[in-house]
């Protein structure tokens, strides 16, 4: 058998190419091509020569050269940015034609668009908006002052955003957003791109007013130097390029003063943000006039297009910096199209509007409930990340609020007169899990289900420690008698430990924390459709069971106040009970009300639908329903929510439901009875008013499903999410 | 000598050193060492080399790449670092171990 390789004809030999790599001291590099081959030759089939800390696992992990899925410096079009600028790929003016060059200006603006957005979804910028040798090499233009400062302008928006997102972390591992190794980025030089675009801007009003002006006015104005050569585009082609600049400048804005500390900038954030919202608007009208050119050549698949002419852009290669987004495999980028990126940054401002416009109250069940209510629109992460900078600031919440005060307050302490309560170590672990728990909200859907589960067993654990201190504190101190004459007797009795008057009520609000984490636990997977429809029926009923005690605690929690407003105003004539605040209070409970009826609706309807066969059944060789129940709920099971064993009571409480008995029809009547009784109660608030609708429509809907299963068994149900996003409608068809 | 060598591949290497032995045992002898490939578009990699099948596929160890910054450059000027690596047989063009003069010259009694 003849050797693979035989060419080399020498084996002392130098070549040429790589004799920069240096070899070590007083050696050279030999060939061993032959001697390789001819071992070759020799192994057997699946034989390999290998040393003793050879490890088939390890080895399997290498990274294949050549292979596009894996080779990120496969080299391509160009070796180098500087080769690819060399042959004329990035030209400086990109043409001598003023009208083309700035038609390709315009495509440049809009690619970049599609490249931010792709990179927010999380792409590497690397192959996104770095892909652009004009970003790349910003100082190859500044003879031309639109493109260049635009660029600049890019690449200052993109340091804010990556220093946002890193400062949070509400990037995944795998994400590549922050990897922004080996890109330039020279901050002083950017940071003076927006006075040139603001210079830019002003030329092109001149420009555009110039356009306007009647013919007499138009020779004063005429040292001007048009955009392009034909005068009646003019007016079209600025007003483009208007729209465009201002957005970058009104973004950037708006992100810095995002960033300033405490929310402070958040009102002329707004304004920014209304600006680049009404901008957008005119960079889409301008997308007619741009498209006139394609429109006539009577081209098509517009809709795939990354910019707004539908042309391919100027000066963009994304493989030729694909190797700094290493040390991940290269992946395929699809950008997004033209029309969906301006989608995308309508939604983030849209988003960071409703961070702006947050009332900042030092309460943690505002704060909770507004997290919770942000993350319902699916939020992605450049707005999850400013919303976390807001909330997380420097360990204080809004950067303003130390979450040892704002936790005192939520159990009712005052740690302005009690010092100790600062060191309590309770208190201080409260702090810290406030703080996770926000960090946690703020992350992206999968994240949060895994999360928010294992919070709820540190919770737990929490509980119980206090529960001991507590405990013992009591033992001791048997002699003092209860302070509050409330209705439960453990949450009555209280303690002196370390000097520190610390109550079991106070634990109260905690526990209706921990439930809303159970529920949003438990709701989440709805949005990223982790249920399949024969596990409806348990995730309802462990619905049921949550929302049950939470409205059990908000029931508690009326009695409360009721109780001490009452003795407020024994004390003092003078006291006026607040009916607004106690009739709000009264509003939530009764929604709750109406969720929980909701909730025992789905449950006995699901389980009478399985029990007569008419739904899917849990199926399947790899789990039994105990099983797909454990995968479910595991987390929360260990944290003891709730204390008994869950699937033994949800299979008690659902194997003997029976369609004709539907005791379905009076739950999903409560919960529409109750839905339309406090829709008046919501009517200032858009929010709750909209969560009752969807309430009262999906509780009207499943009446119709019921009345029309019990007539006719033969009818085919399934379920959808159209006017609630967890609670299910049913829909009904005939075959 | 090739013939010979594809003989005596099953056999245990000897332990006397150089051109005396066969091939697999003298290739054995070059793991750990630095090795410096270069594959068809142009790129070097230097590493430790760590394994090689009868396909003749390298897997290298604490790889750097080298890499020209142009088509007509004829050194290699940027470099990274990329760890645990497999070059393909079909790709590698050429294959050289660090080794000194005395050592070179042992490889060379192998084409004679």
């Amino acid at each position: 058998m003849q050797p693979a390789r035989v060419e080399e004809s020498s084996s002392i030999h130098h070549e040429t190419r790589n004799c920069s790599i240096p070899s070590g001291e007083n050696s050279v590099w030999a060939d061993v091509s032959p001697l390789l081959s001819a071992a070759c030759s020799g192994l057997h089939e699946g034989e390999l020569i290998h040393g003793d800390n050879f490890n088939l696992f390890a080895a399997m992990s290498a990274l294949e050269i050549m292979d596009p899925k894996m080779d990120s410096g496969m080299v391509s079009a160009f070796y180098s940015i500087d080769e690819a600028i060399e042959s004329g790929f990035a030209p400086v003016p990109i043409s001598s034609d003023r009208t083309v060059n700035v038609e390709s200006i315009i495509d440049i603006m809009d690619h970049l668009l599609v490249c931010e957005a792709t990179w927010h979804m999380g792409h590497s910028l690397a192959q996104t908006v770095y892909s652009c040798i004009y970003v790349l090499r910003p100082e190859r233009t500044s003879s031309q002052a639109l493109l260049h400062s635009f660029c600049r302008v890019i690449r200052a928006t993109c340091r804010t955003v990556v220093s946002v997102v890193s400062d949070t972390r509400t990037n995944e591992e795998d994400d590549l957003f922050t990897m922004t190794y080996g890109l330039p980025f020279s901050g002083d030089e950017d940071a003076k791109g927006l006075s040139l675009l603001n210079a830019v801007e002003e030329t092109i009003c001149r420009q555009l007013r110039a356009c306007k002006a009647t013919s007499s006015k138009r020779r004063a104005l005429e040292e001007l130097e048009p955009l392009q050569t034909s005068p009646h585009l003019e007016e079209s082609f600025c007003k483009a390029l208007l729209c465009r600049i201002r957005f970058r400048k009104h973004f950037l804005h708006t992100l810095n003063c995002m960033r300033r500390p405490q929310g402070r900038g958040f009102e002329l954030a707004r304004k920014h943000i209304a600006s680049c919202i009404s901008e957008l608007d005119s960079v889409l009208e301008s997308a007619e006039f741009l498209r006139l050119d394609l429109v006539e050549n009577g081209e098509n698949k517009i809709e795939e297009r990354t910019t707004a002419s539908g042309r391919h852009p100027i000066g963009f290669d994304p493989t030729l910096n694909k190797r700094l987004s290493a040390p991940t495999p290269p992946r395929a980028i699809k950008l997004l199209p033209w029309k969906k990126a301006l989608d995308y940054f309508v939604k983030l401002l849209h988003n960071l509007d409703q961070i702006c416009a947050f009332s900042l109250e030092p309460d943690l069940d505002s704060v909770l409930q507004f997290v919770i209510q942000f993350q319902k629109s699916r939020p992605d992460l450049v707005s999850r990340a400013h919303l976390q900078l807001l909330l997380v600031q420097d360990g204080k919440l809004y950067g303003r609020d130390t979450f040892l005060a704002v936790c005192a307050r939520a159990v009712a302490l005052d740690v302005t007169k009690d010092h100790a309560l600062q060191k309590n170590e309770y208190i201080l672990q409260l702090c810290q899990l406030m703080i996770n728990l926000l960090k946690i909200l703020c992350a992206n859907t999968p994240w949060q289900r895994r999360k928010l589960g294992k919070i709820l067993n540190d919770w737990s654990v929490f509980r119980v420690q206090m529960g001991i201190t507590v405990g013992q504190a009591m033992q001791q101190d048997t002699s003092r008698t209860p302070k509050n004459g409330l209705f439960i007797p453990e949450l009555a009795s209280s303690l002196t430990s370390n000097n520190l008057s610390f109550s079991f009520r106070n634990l109260g609000s905690m526990e209706k924390q921990r439930w809303n984490i159970v529920l949003t636990c438990i709701s989440v997977p709805f949005r990223i459709k982790l249920y399949s429809t024969s596990e409806y029926c348990m995730v309802y009923w462990y619905m049921y069971i949550t929302l049950w005690k939470l409205a059990e605690r908000a029931r508690f929690r009326v009695l409360i106040i009721v109780n001490t407003e009452e003795r407020k105003a024994k004390m003092n004539k003078d006291y006026h009970r607040d009916m607004a605040r106690e009739d709000r209070i009264s509003l939530w409970v009764l929604l709750l009300q109406c969720q929980t009826s909701l909730a025992q609706g789905l449950t006995v309807m699901l389980s009478a639908l399985r029990n007569r066969g008419m739904c899917l059944k849990s199926q399947g060789p790899f789990n039994t329903e105990n099983e797909k129940f454990t995968q479910h709920f595991e987390l929360l099971q260990k944290a003891s929510l709730p204390e008994y064993d869950a699937y033994q009571s949800f299979a008690e409480s659902t194997s003997h439901t029976r369609l004709d008995y539907l005791p379905v029809y009076e739950y999903f009547r409560d919960a529409q009875k109750i839905a339309k009784d406090i829709k008046v109660g919501f009517a200032n608030d858009p929010v709750n008013l909209a969560e009752v609708r969807g309430l009262e429509q999906v509780a009207e809907h499943n009446i119709i499903a019921v009345n029309l299963i019990n007539q006719d068994c033969s009818l085919k149900v399934s379920f959808q999410f159209t006017h609630h996003p967890y609670f299910a409608t049913a829909v009904v068809r005939r075959s | 000598m090739e013939q010979e060598a594809e003989r005596s591949a099953t056999s245990v290497a000897s332990t006397s050193e150089g051109s005396g032995l066969d091939p697999i045992a003298r290739t054995r002898k070059l793991l750990f060492r630095q090795m410096l490939v270069g594959i068809k578009d142009g790129r070097f990699f230097l590493g430790n080399f760590h394994c090689i099948d009868k396909q003749g596929n390298i897997i290298l160890q604490d790889t750097v790449e080298y890499r020209s910054i142009r088509r007509s450059s004829p050194s290699p000027t940027e470099q990274r670092c990329l760890g645990m690596i497999l070059i393909p047989s079909s790709c590698r063009t050429s294959c050289h171990v660090d080794c000194s003069i005395e050592e070179q010259l042992s490889l060379v009694k192998l084409k004679e």
